[in-house]
């Protein structure tokens, strides 16, 4: 993109200014290029050089021989599959329906327009929600599962605390952006705080909030489907026990499945979100 | 008469509500299913629902009681550093393999310059998607098992996580171009890929590098836990801890796993408006 710099007066610059501009920003990009390419060697230095045993993969033979192992599906499987994937299907749904519930209050405090305090709540939330966020869902699961015990519950919990994050930041963006007069028509109209928040900031926000929280529930079917790992339920416990016992069909048939249900979520979303909108 | 007419504007008041008739029977029937749903799978799942409302207040006591005080010393341990080191170099290669391999995927699924609308868009749309659908952890666990433990599997479960993640977003961008330019290389007799070189990255350049820069910033997220299924990093010593109960050295973990993430968050916010104000 090349722009022609002027002076004040309009006049273009001299011609060895522009050139001595531009020989500049190239210098400029080589030096980013060329920290960007030292950084990737060291990168790929550091990981595949130093830190991989080529003899124990055992050559293209040996990796194409255990890529083979999966390609064999299953199919036996086939009806134990069923109850593990609606369970997956049901612990994303209800994380994500609790997920909302737990970030009303923190939308709320974290929306800088109708925060009730400014100094602590407010960045109380915004630390709450930085929290959720950066804390990885298995990193969640395991600490539910040290919690309240194995099972769907902390399954259901895990995805409910990383949701929160994304909904209410999304939230309180809303909150933030929406049109004050309303707002102030039904304060000036004798409205309680409550009557404000329900006619006032509620319809303006909730096509919003509603596209956001069906988002995260597609995201979350595919967060519910691993929770198993780590000890809470659903389709993931069923890939852990065909790894762990090498049937590497049954492992493929997990992953069809899988793959089954998020694209059905993925459609279902798709048009439940063009329906909100 | 005058009073009637008082008193029918106040019952014609207070009978107004925000949704009319077939309206409302639609907005009520869905959550009322929504419910029906939600309740059917807490009775399915098996959940107490008061366990699971008092859960966060139980959390608060489980964390003062196990992971606190944690053991910060632990963390601060040469070995666990250079996982760290592991860890962004890991997260640094995924993300560039990712976004390479997604910028052709994204060309390939974007409809309005997809090459081959019958061939090559369903293989780009089908790649992204199944890359997306499956959790960065299971890539790992495939890839650990096919490729043994070590950084290699968790760099390419990154690689794979970061096509699904930026290839998504790559097209999605690529399908908001302006039209404009690509009509004009057409028309001149341009093959589609001299449309996507000429037309549409000139287009998108600044896009696709916040998007490249953010793509780092979810797969640092995620290659936190990467080591935790055998792929390198802090997630390995995570794993090692949590399954020797070494509950204050895991609380001090998982400390430094969100410390790190917010220094990522924070370099990628300031690199992310460096580029917009380079633009």
């Amino acid at each position: 993109m090349a722009i022609v710099q002027c002076h004040s007066n309009g006049l273009p610059l001299q011609i060895d200014t522009q050139i001595g501009l531009r020989r500049k920003r190239q210098m400029r990009m080589a030096l980013i290029w060329g920290g960007f390419l030292l950084f990737a060697a060291w990168c790929l230095n550091g990981t595949i050089v130093e830190d991989t045993d080529w003899s124990r993969i055992g050559g293209r033979n040996g990796v194409f021989a255990s890529l083979g192992r999966y390609l064999t599906i299953d199919w036996t499987l086939l009806p134990e599959l069923i109850v593990p994937t609606i369970e997956t299907f049901m612990m994303a749904s209800v994380g994500t329906v609790l997920g909302c519930f737990f970030s009303l209050p923190v939308a709320w405090l974290g929306a800088v327009n109708v925060t009730p305090n400014k100094t602590i709540l407010y960045p109380l939330a915004r630390f709450l929600m930085v929290i959720s966020r950066s804390v990885h869902e298995i990193v969640w699961a395991l600490i539910f599962v040290s919690a309240v015990g194995l099972g769907a519950l902390p399954g259901v919990l895990a995805i409910a605390m990383r949701s929160v994050g994304f909904i209410s930041k999304i939230t309180a963006e809303a909150i933030e952006n929406i049109d004050a007069k309303p707002v102030e028509a039904i304060r000036a109209t004798g409205g309680n705080e409550f009557q404000v928040m329900y006619y006032g900031i509620l319809p303006q926000i909730y096509p919003v909030v509603l596209a956001t929280v069906i988002f995260e529930w597609d995201i979350n079917i595919r967060r519910s489907a691993v929770m198993g790992l780590v000890g809470a339920g659903g389709l993931g416990l069923l890939f852990f026990r065909q790894m762990n016992s090498f049937n590497y069909g049954g492992v493929s048939m997990v992953i069809l499945s899988i793959l089954l249900l998020i694209v059905l979520g993925e459609i279902i979303s798709h048009y439940l979100r063009k329906a909100v909108i | 008469m005058n009073g009637q007419t008082t008193a029918a504007i106040v019952k014609q008041k207070l009978t107004w509500s925000r949704y009319k008739f077939p309206e409302s029977l639609w907005s009520f029937g869905t959550i009322l299913a929504v419910l029906v749903f939600l309740a059917y799978s807490l009775h399915f799942l098996k959940i107490d629902v008061l366990m699971m409302l008092g859960a966060l207040g139980k959390l608060g006591g489980v964390v003062a009681a196990r992971f606190y005080p944690p053991e910060l010393t632990y963390v601060t341990d040469p070995g666990y550093l250079a996982s760290i080191l592991d860890t962004l170099q890991m997260s640094f290669l995924g993300g560039i393999l990712g976004v390479f391999l997604a910028i052709p995927l994204a060309w390939f699924s974007a409809w309005n310059v997809s090459p081959h609308r019958a061939i090559f868009f369903p293989i780009g749309r089908l790649g992204v998607i199944s890359c997306r659908a499956i959790h960065e952890t299971i890539w790992t666990i495939l890839f650990v098992s096919v490729l043994g433990f070590g950084m290699l599997a968790g760099v390419s479960a990154l690689t794979m996580f970061c096509i699904g993640f930026a290839g998504k977003l790559f097209s999605d961008e690529i399908e908001a171009v302006d039209m404009g330019p690509v009509e004009a290389m057409r028309a001149a007799g341009a093959n589609s890929f001299q449309v996507f070189i000429y037309a549409v990255v000139p287009q998108v350049r600044v896009a696709f590098t916040g998007i490249a820069i953010y793509t780092w910033d979810v797969a640092f997220r995620a290659a936190t836990v990467v080591g935790f299924f055998g792929g390198g990093g802090m997630g390995w010593y995570l794993k090692r801890n949590v399954q020797q109960l070494e509950n204050l050295r895991v609380g001090a973990i998982i400390l430094s796993i969100i410390a790190m993430v917010l220094v990522a968050e924070f370099i990628s916010g300031w690199l992310r408006s460096a580029v917009n104000r380079a633009k």
